[in-house]
């Protein structure tokens, strides 16, 4: 059990993050607590939203098991998170509520403001544990498992799966993907139809720094193009070795465009 | 939680009929299953050729291949791998022996047809189902002890059992343990041996703290015996509590966020009042936070403090006649020393079974034999010295056997190396489809083994020649893509590529 990541984006004016708006990154291990408000010299916060509408400590965050929980202090304001991978699933914390379990890997934290606007961050939970194939009921805690669990529904799992796709289809000389082609080919899917470049990479970087926790590929090209190619050589390499992907997973990609065996072209 | 699961785990698979044969023993009746497979009894049947009365019952675990992708029948090949790769080459009176390995070949059961079965040593049950039952003061010391002997064995010879559980502590009909479930033993294989890499798997209670945050490196997460030491002392304090870890909480998730707490220094380590003083301790050291902390704690260090305590006398001791685990011995110190003699005996005989098992199962109709001591049966040595050979590719796939249009999707890879795992960094850019002529060099029988997608299981390689202007003038070809066995010499065997 590694913890939870906590992200306030850097943003102008009333909503800022750290003492001068700056992007602030919270890791927090088993146990650990966060509070968030407006704060205030006698009243400490590890997560400051400075807006006068948030009370000076509007909650706190506690890490508990794989998953993490909001306490609500305030005793007016409820609280949403949401789950930007959900089509539209969030859930309402409400005045006071202590300890309420958040069951999403990918979180955001709402807290709405006097004009109308909100305030959030984000908050990541990878521990989460997914059982391994095969080995649905029955009792699972004394079985030896995969150590690194991942959401299969999730658009991290897609992006990796396109990534591992020519691999996969034994294309074997064929290079990993790049991002352009990744938002190409996931573009048909349903879930995937507004997926930027940018995403992509953030996705591909939460997939190696925060779930497989890929150590950096010694000797790589300099550079960032070569990092950055590195990167993606590893998780593809890996996520195949270790049977994080597999040939069935292929079925969760959108059907491929005229790539397919020949005779289908005249068809499609 | 505990022991043999349920029939849930093995719905994925039919039940063995009872009487199943299986080399030169016959299925009686299941013993446990995971997602992996499923170990049964079997018991030696007679051939009519000699008694079967000197030969032991057996475990027989089946591991499936059927239904898989080949990405998935190679993963469980790869597991087999390790054990009998292991298996062939450790041999002690702590460790389930490994009798032998065969892929079941049955047609007439799909199910079973290219399952690997690992004949092992047949225990009475695991310690996971004795933890049910109360285990005093006396017993538990002696299977610590045994246990901690199996560990050093196997550290001294440069492995970690990478997987230490309960569960996979073995209880003789005799009364004592041994370790087995060697699927993910790694070899120390740095240059001054302190650490190898393994497959980023385990059991959640018994991982240490540090193995949360390690990184996946090309050859999987870094381990090294502080892996075992840990579970080792989670084991001691289980031994004494009727199997309570001794990190709180419901689930093993929230176990292992505990032990992260403890190990972050947030929370101190809270040992049960049952686990006695001596244990208490020997544990708490076992549990030290950190791999550097436990480094200090060997299983060679963990047994000398053991004897001492048992012992404060040294008085030497007569073993003679001691069984190797005299339950009721009055002096464990004496039983210490009986063992070490019964352990010489037991190595020598493990070599006779294992050169007897070679032979059994090569008359063993219905199977065929593998590791490494099968294959070289079925290639002959040439005797023609230097006179190259010709192959022709075979594809198992139906669909890629008749079509003359060399589409992607039926091509094979010819491997760079074949002593490493046959992965897509160990292939060459060269493609051979099914009907391809290849001129071939010479063979070489040990190999990483490879099964093809209906799971015929070979670890036979043919070193064939690349066209012109490859980068490579050489690469190889796994014998299950051919059907042809040309009588060609032997390959050097490779140097390791890079």
């Amino acid at each position: 059990m590694s913890g939870i990541v906590v992200y306030l984006p850097q943003k102008s004016g009333v909503a800022g993050g750290g003492p001068c708006g700056d992007a602030v990154t919270l890791r927090l291990g088993p146990g650990e607590v966060a509070r968030f408000g407006r704060g205030s010299a006698t009243t400490f916060v590890e997560l400051r939203l400075a807006d006068e509408a948030i009370s000076r400590l509007a909650g706190e965050i506690r890490v508990t098991d794989d998953h993490w929980q909001l306490s609500n202090h305030s005793a007016t304001q409820s609280y949403v998170v949401e789950n930007p991978e959900g089509a539209g699933e969030y859930l309402r914390v409400p005045p006071r509520r202590a300890g309420a379990p958040i069951p999403f890997e990918f979180s955001r934290v709402v807290l709405p403001t006097r004009h109308g606007t909100t305030v959030a961050f984000q908050v990541f939970a990878p521990d989460h544990v997914y059982m391994d194939p095969h080995e649905i009921g029955g009792p699972w805690g004394s079985r030896t498992v995969t150590a690194y669990s991942l959401d299969e529904s999730a658009t991290y799992f897609l992006v990796l799966v396109a990534l591992c796709e020519p691999r996969l289809r034994d294309e074997s000389a064929v290079a990993v993907p790049t991002t352009p082609q990744i938002v190409e080919r996931l573009r048909p899917h349903a879930a995937c139809g507004r997926l930027t470049a940018r995403a992509v990479s953030s996705h591909i970087d939460y997939l190696a720094g925060e779930k497989m926790r890929i150590s950096a590929p010694a000797g790589g090209e300099p550079g960032r193009e070569g990092r950055r190619n590195g990167k993606r050589e590893a998780i593809v390499g890996l996520a195949l070795r270790f049977g994080l992907v597999r040939e069935e997973h292929l079925a969760l990609l959108p059907p491929r465009a005229g790539a397919g065996p020949r005779g289908r072209e005249t068809v499609g | 939680m505990h022991g043999p699961e349920g029939p849930s785990g093995s719905e994925r698979t039919q039940p063995l009929p009872r009487g199943y044969r299986v080399g030169s023993w016959e299925v009686t009746e299941p013993i446990a299953s995971g997602g992996w497979g499923t170990v049964y009894a079997g018991r030696p049947v007679g051939d009519g050729t000699g008694p079967t009365a000197d030969r032991e019952d057996v475990a027989l675990k089946f591991l499936p291949t059927d239904g898989l992708a080949p990405r998935q029948a190679r993963k469980v090949a790869e597991t087999a791998r390790r054990e009998v790769e292991f298996g062939l080459r450790a041999c002690h009176p702590r460790l389930i022996r490994l009798l032998g390995s065969l892929v079941l070949s049955d047609p007439g059961r799909p199910f079973l047809d290219g399952t690997i079965v690992l004949v092992m040593e047949r225990a009475a049950r695991s310690l996971r189902d004795l933890l049910g039952t109360d285990v005093d003061e006396a017993e538990g010391a002696r299977l610590i002890v045994e246990i901690c002997e199996g560990l050093a064995h196997l550290h001294r010879g440069g492995w970690v059992h990478g997987d230490l559980k309960p569960d996979n502590v073995l209880i003789m009909a005799d009364g004592s343990a041994k370790l087995s479930d060697f699927g993910l033993v790694t070899e120390l294989t740095d240059t001054r041996g302190t650490h190898g890499y393994g497959p980023p798997m385990g059991t959640f209670d018994y991982l240490p703290p540090e193995r949360w945050k390690a990184p996946l490196g090309e050859h999987g997460v870094q381990v090294r015996p502080s892996v075992d030491i840990w579970a080792l002392g989670i084991v001691i304090h289980e031994m004494f509590t009727s199997g309570a870890s001794p990190f709180p909480g419901a689930t093993p998730v929230s176990r292992a966020a505990a032990a992260q707490e403890y190990a972050d220094g947030r929370a101190p380590l809270r040992m049960d009042n049952a686990v006695p003083p001596f244990w208490r301790a020997l544990a708490a050291d076992c549990l030290a936070p950190t791999h550097d902390a436990r480094a200090a704690h060997t299983a060679e260090s963990l047994l000398a403090r053991i004897a001492a305590r048992q012992d404060p006398e040294a008085e030497p001791a007569d073993g003679a006649g001691q069984p190797p685990s005299g339950r009721k011995a009055p002096r464990p110190w004496a039983v210490l020393r009986g063992r070490a003699r019964a352990a010489l005996v037991a190595l020598a005989v493990c070599g006779a079974l294992a050169a007897g098992w070679a032979y059994a199962v090569r008359d063993g109709g219905s199977a065929s034999p593998t590791g490494s001591r099968g294959p070289a049966a079925t290639a002959s040595a040439g005797a023609t010295a230097g006179a190259a050979g010709r192959i022709r590719v075979f594809n198992t796939e139906p669909s890629c056997g008749d079509r003359g249009d060399r589409a992607p999707e039926c091509s094979l890879g010819l491997a760079i190396d074949p002593l490493r795992p046959y992965t897509i960094d160990n292939v060459v850019p060269t493609r051979v489809w099914h009907g391809d002529v290849l001129a071939v060099d010479c063979q070489f029988p040990h190999g990483v083994p490879i099964v093809d997608e209906v799971g015929t299981w070979s670890a036979q390689w043919f070193r064939v020649r690349l066209p012109p202007g490859s980068a490579r003038s050489t690469a190889w070809l796994p014998a299950v893509r051919t059907k042809d066995r040309p009588a060609i010499p032997q390959c050097p065997r490779p140097t390791p590529v890079r």
